[in-house]
């Protein structure tokens, strides 16, 4: 049964092993193959990814995301577009969890340009990633590459500020959820780390890759311990009404 | 292991040390939010390398290399940049396979190409960066990045 919602959760994964019965039965030969290549780059995968998994979550309990966040206003200048870059550069998951914090970061009043900075970086430099880089393809492969990455970035940031004005965003509020409750998780952005479950497991669980609530009766002492699991969640995908909270 | 992957270990290690002297619960939550990263991923990336093991053996790298060398580079570069905008593939597989793609003879502006939309230009989450961004500040970003990604491309072909 756990085997069956596994795959039912990874589609490539199931769709790729029935590919391989197919050419399995079609051509050995050609199944013995793939899976020796499979297996180098599994090989190459496996030795690398626990250190950038560590460095990951290293990165992100030690980094001071708050007060990097207070630098990114109107008038924080170039300052802020280095605060922007290294927040991008110094954070965890894949692109669509900087979304979140993103929109609440241009609600606090950031400027496009920074905003546009963090999305990228988010998306293309990451520390870890670029030790992985050299390592394949070279030290100046990787340098090269950085800097003509960054000054893209911050080019596309000068064009984006001078273009896009601050009314082209959508105003998304999160919908206060359906019945008022007070505390809500934004599915579409997490990203499954499962850290509000270990906060707190009576609260959170984990289905399909995605944070639910096992409660909808809310107390004093289960609503703080959502609030900590809110601080701690690294895509902020967990919202609490906060005339609720005190 | 080469030298790069032991530094790796090497700090990472040295890093965590640090964290536990420092603050020993704040590192099981290290532990345990990796442990997260790394189960919620395994499944999509074992499911993403069988696909390249897949794809290799039906169209080996040298097959690729004789397809690619009867276009025109710059033609090449577009069609590698719009194959790397549509794919989903975390860096740290996408590495190994351009270090194939090169040493099979498919050029350094073809390869960055790829490599670099890879990242940058993300047609998958583009529907969740419009709701967030609207629609105006969502295609600026992508096909900025997208031409962007060919002006790196042809410049390392150029300088590498």
């Amino acid at each position: 049964m756990r085997y069956i919602s596994f795959l039912k959760a990874n589609k490539t994964l199931s769709i790729m092993l029935i590919a391989y019965i197919i050419l399995f039965l079609y051509s050995p030969g050609k199944a013995g193959h793939a899976i020796n290549e499979s297996v180098y780059y599994f090989l190459e995968m496996i030795m690398i990814m626990p250190v950038i998994f560590i460095l990951t979550a290293l990165i992100e309990a030690w980094i001071p995301k708050e007060r990097i966040m207070n630098h990114l206003g109107k008038d924080s200048g170039f300052k802020g577009m280095l605060f922007a870059f290294a927040l991008g550069s110094f954070s965890a998951g894949p692109i669509y969890a900087a979304f979140p914090i993103c929109v609440m970061l241009l609600k606090k009043g950031a400027k496009i340009s920074n905003i546009v900075i963090i999305l990228s970086t988010w998306a293309v430099i990451k520390i870890p990633m670029l030790i992985n880089e050299a390592q394949f393809l070279g030290f100046k492969f990787t340098l090269f590459r950085w800097i003509l990455t960054t000054i893209s970035i911050f080019l596309i940031a000068f064009i984006m500020n001078y273009f896009i004005k601050i009314t082209d965003i959508p105003n998304s509020e999160i919908e206060e959820d359906e019945q008022g409750m007070p505390v809500f998780i934004d599915t579409n952005f997490c990203i499954g780390c499962t850290i509000c479950k270990q906060v707190s497991p009576s609260i959170f669980d984990i289905k399909e890759k995605k944070a639910i609530l096992l409660t909808d009766q809310w107390d004093n002492e289960l609503l703080a311990q959502a609030s900590i699991a809110a601080k701690r969640c690294p895509a902020k995908v967990i919202h609490i009404k906060e005339d609720e909270v005190d | 292991m080469d030298i790069f992957t032991v530094m790796l270990w090497i700090i990472t290690l040295v890093l965590l040390l640090i964290s536990f002297k420092k603050d020993k619960e704040k590192t099981k939550l290290v532990f345990k939010m990796s442990k997260g990263l790394a189960g919620g991923m395994i499944g999509g990336i074992i499911g993403i390398i069988l696909l390249i093991g897949f794809v290799l053996t039906l169209f080996p790298p040298e097959m690729i290399t004789s397809y690619l060398s009867g276009k025109s580079q710059f033609l090449s570069t577009f069609m590698a940049a719009g194959v790397g905008s549509v794919t989903l593939i975390p860096a740290f597989i996408a590495f190994p396979l351009i270090e194939e793609l090169l040493k099979s003879g498919v050029s350094m502006m073809v390869s960055v190409a790829f490599l670099t939309t890879l990242t940058m230009v993300g047609i998958v989450t583009f529907p969740l960066e419009r709701e967030s961004f609207g629609l105006k500040f969502t295609l600026f970003r992508n096909v900025g990045s997208f031409i962007f990604a060919i002006i790196i491309a042809v410049i390392m072909g150029g300088i590498l």
